[in-house]
């Protein structure tokens, strides 16, 4: 405990430098604003902004690029929750119930829930990371690929169980989903699958691109093609900017829940923050007591998954930190960062350089205030926009979009595919088809694919594996349980349902 | 009379364009450049190819007093961005930053429209690297010697982590492999990340991959190094013996990092640039960062490069052949 004062004494003698503060502010601000850009997550975003920090000291730089990262997944909720538009998977979730908080008037206390959670979250996880940082990481080095596919099949599972709509649609656009996951090059053989000859296919569909097509641009096709064009985006009357008090009530067990979610999968390297939002969602729909509010504006259905989204971001530095391992692309950017800059990534990181470490964990603290102080005065200038009439907006933000997907790979083929998802988007949302379970099994099938192979390459062809590792095991018994305890009562409803129907018919 | 002056006139005529011409050519070469110059890199920013290419940029800058931008092109193992570059004006303006992977491409990817040695004009060997292996502390060998006794005597049974099909680190496996006559279980990842991850969770036994991935886990006791994959043991690292001299004879794979240019490049322009790269090899500031990153500045004449990309190619085309890896 001594230690840990002093080392957190260390940390802000160095991030508290007004050289040091200045690249926080630096970094945080041109990533909320980068990141508001649609398409253009963290990764894209730390690219686009990485050659700047190469002129800075060394701690300066990676400060600020991390103010970058995390500063940019404050900003992607934004658009999410103004005009429906996910610039990246996490923000799928946010705008299920932020767009229509959004339409009703509301986007204020959206946008703000958003983030005080993300705040809230940001300092818990940091403050994990300064007291358990290298058992954390440990915890990650067990996870080997049954344990990820046991784990990510749970996911899936709940995914499908929890839906609401029709189940036949959901599963549909699971498969889907996962049809699209699979275009790319095959990991094992080298193989292109469903590249049709387009060398830029070779790596896959991006999530941004689908996410974009079918959300971005179908809501604005919706909008111009009702019997009467949307005049402003929002439908009711605005109601204030800031969450009231019943609503903060409300949200402190989601954003509790999501901080805890996050902060846990956030050190397992290559799941990310799309899926511990969406496990957010799903669990808080599940402990709702009127789970039909979600989807139409439910504030617990913004505030837990971007508390679990930034927790994920704040303590995916774990593996980074305390091995030099990078858990995603943006820390692998992060631990480029740092070579270009002199300095050695690995477990000798926090004894070689404690300024670089504890300064880091220091500055996450500021920068997270910082974002907060930075983002509620936002609010009101982004309000304002909702009430700019549709026909001026809509060209503005199909603008944007065009921008963000292109720059993401410098590639127009992103950007001519984004507009195919539109189509087959509006298509399907004329047909009712849900589009999270699309995503979700596009985020998640091919991180399944590539363990279920690779555990079956180790355990040569032996299926058993997943039950006989112990932390597997126990994720399949779970999903299991799982499935008994949400099937039963539904199997009884159905017979119940059947049977008041009967006599009726008779 | 006409019938004879016309064709002597031209004859003039076309000297004379032809001496304006190079005149002009000459000109344009000896301001070279005048305006900023892109450097292709065709990887995603912070990679190993960014740790040369933004230094080579910055060098050229100082040396030149014009700015050099390195642009990322990422994506379907280089091919994206080397592409670029095959169909760029060849006015030295445009220009490619890439590692060994380009020796790899021709035999892996059958579908690209260009071929690697005629449609690019090799510049110069910027820097090698060599790779390292390291086993999980768990497996019982100390050195190359008894980790081939080892997996000789258990087919089948020893797991190599490998970072994608037809990178760097897949053919130095396979190249191991064929001439340690071993039957090792190949095990693809996305990346050297996850790999990596693996490999110190003892979820794999062995790993080819950078001295700078590995040096810092080795001091930290997660990872035993048994040796170096290059001809010569590493300066950084003299302790480490060569995969060579420590029981597989023979054996050498570095990773490269090179300048390409369009093919039909101006020899006086591939010359400028062959120059500039050599002077800033020649700078203390870039000794002392590649030493640092575990690099080894190379230089030398666009001759000698071209014929090492050549040689380099054709090997590794033969490796993917004996390994049985299919092209796309």
């Amino acid at each position: 405990m001594h230690d840990l004062l002093q080392n957190l004494i260390l940390g802000f003698s160095v991030a508290l430098t007004l050289q040091n503060l200045m690249y926080c502010f630096i970094g945080v601000f041109l990533g909320t604003m980068i990141g508001v850009l649609p398409g253009i997550g963290p990764l894209a975003t730390m690219a686009m902004l990485l050659p700047l920090t190469f002129f800075l000291p060394p701690v300066s730089a990676i400060i600020m690029l991390a103010g970058i990262y995390y500063g940019s997944d404050y900003g992607g909720s934004t658009t999410a929750i103004l005009v429906n538009l996910p610039g990246e998977g996490s923000s799928v979730v946010t705008l299920l119930d932020g767009h229509p908080m959004a339409q009703q008037g509301r986007a204020g206390p959206a946008l703000a829930i958003a983030a005080i959670g993300s705040f809230f979250a940001g300092c818990v996880s940091t403050l994990l990371i300064a007291l358990v940082g290298p058992p954390l990481a440990s915890v990650a080095l067990n996870f080997g690929s049954p344990e990820y596919f046991s784990l990510m099949l749970m996911a899936l599972v709940c995914a499908s169980v929890v839906g609401s709509g029709s189940l036949l649609k959901s599963l549909a656009m699971v498969a889907a989903g996962l049809l699209i996951g699979i275009v790319g090059t095959d990991l094992s053989t080298g193989m292109s699958r469903f590249t049709f000859g387009v060398v830029e296919l070779s790596d896959g569909v991006g999530i941004a691109v689908v996410a974009m097509g079918v959300f971005g641009l179908t809501e604005i096709v919706k909008n111009l093609g009702g019997p009467h064009m949307t005049q402003t985006i929002v439908r009711g009357k605005i109601q204030g900017l800031m969450p009231k008090w019943q609503d903060l009530k409300t949200c402190f067990g989601p954003i509790f829940r999501g901080t805890s979610i996050g902060a846990l999968y956030g050190p397992l390297p290559g799941l990310g923050g799309t899926i511990s939002s969406f496990t957010s969602y799903m669990l808080e729909k599940k402990l709702a007591k009127d789970p039909s509010r979600f989807g139409n504006g439910a504030i617990e259905g913004v505030a837990g998954p971007e508390s679990a989204n930034n927790a994920c971001a704040q303590t995916t530095f774990v593996p980074m930190l305390t091995l030099g391992i990078p858990g995603s692309a943006s820390m692998a950017l992060m631990l480029g960062a740092m070579i270009i800059h002199g300095i050695t990534p690995g477990p000798q990181v926090m004894t070689s350089r404690p300024d670089l470490f504890w300064g880091l964990i220091a500055s996450m603290w500021i920068g997270n205030g910082m974002l907060l102080l930075l983002n509620l005065p936002l609010i009101g200038i982004w309000v304002k926009l909702l009430q700019v009439p549709y026909r001026l907006l809509f060209p503005i933000i199909m603008t944007m979009m065009g921008i963000g997907i292109y720059s993401l790979s410098n590639s127009g083929t992103d950007v001519l595919l984004m507009a195919l998802f539109g189509f087959v988007g509006y298509i399907l949302m004329k047909l009712g088809c849900p589009f999270p379970p699309l995503i979700l099994a596009m985020v998640l099938g091919p991180v399944m694919e590539e363990n279920l192979r690779r555990s079956m390459f180790l355990s040569e062809g032996d299926a058993t594996i997943f039950i006989t590792r112990p932390i597997s095991g126990a994720f399949i018994f779970a999903t299991v349980a799982l499935l008994i305890v949400f099937i039963v009562p539904a199997l009884r409803r159905y017979r119940r349902d059947i049977g008041n129907e009967a006599p009726q018919r008779g | 009379m006409i019938s004879r002056t016309i064709p002597k006139r031209l004859g003039v005529a076309c000297v004379a364009l032809a001496a304006m011409a190079s005149v002009q050519d000459t000109h344009a070469q000896s301001s070279f450049p005048n305006r900023p110059v892109r450097l292709v890199n065709p990887y995603t920013p912070g990679g190993s190819v960014d740790i040369v290419s933004r230094a080579v940029a910055a060098g050229l800058g100082e040396i030149w007093g014009q700015q050099v931008i390195v642009d990322n092109r990422p994506g379907a193992g280089t091919v994206i961005g080397t592409e670029i570059v095959t169909r760029a004006e060849p006015d030295g303006y445009t220009m490619l930053c890439n590692s060994s992977a380009i020796a790899i491409m021709p035999a892996m990817y059958r579908s690209i429209k260009f071929d690697t040695v005629r449609d690019l004009s090799a510049i110069i060997h910027v820097t090698s690297s060599n790779s390292m292996l390291a086993v999980h502390p768990s497996v019982p060998v100390k050195s190359v010697k008894e980790l081939i006794v080892l997996a000789k005597a258990q087919p089948g049974q020893m797991t190599a982590a490998v970072s994608g099909i037809g990178s760097t680190n897949h053919l130095t496996t396979e190249l191991f492999k064929t001439m340690a006559q071993l039957d090792l279980l190949v095990v693809p990842y996305k990346g050297g990340g996850p790999a990596m991850t693996d490999l110190i969770g003892g979820q794999v036994k062995m790993f080819f991959n950078s001295a700078a991935a590995f040096l810092p886990l080795m001091k930290a006791g997660k990872v035993r190094v048994l040796a170096t994959s290059g001809a010569q043991r590493a300066d950084y690292a003299p302790e480490i013996p060569t995969v060579a001299e420590s029981g597989l004879p023979g054996f050498e794979s570095s990773t490269w990092f090179a300048i390409y240019g369009p093919r039909a490049l101006p020899a006086a322009l591939a010359q400028r640039w062959n120059e500039a790269v050599n002077r800033y090899l020649e700078t203390p500031q870039a000794k002392e960062y590649f030493r640092k990153n575990h690099m080894r500045p190379v230089g030398g004449t666009i001759a000698s490069f071209a014929e090492y990309h050549k040689s380099e190619t054709a090997r590794w085309s033969k490796v993917i052949v004996s390994a049985g890896i299919k092209p796309q």
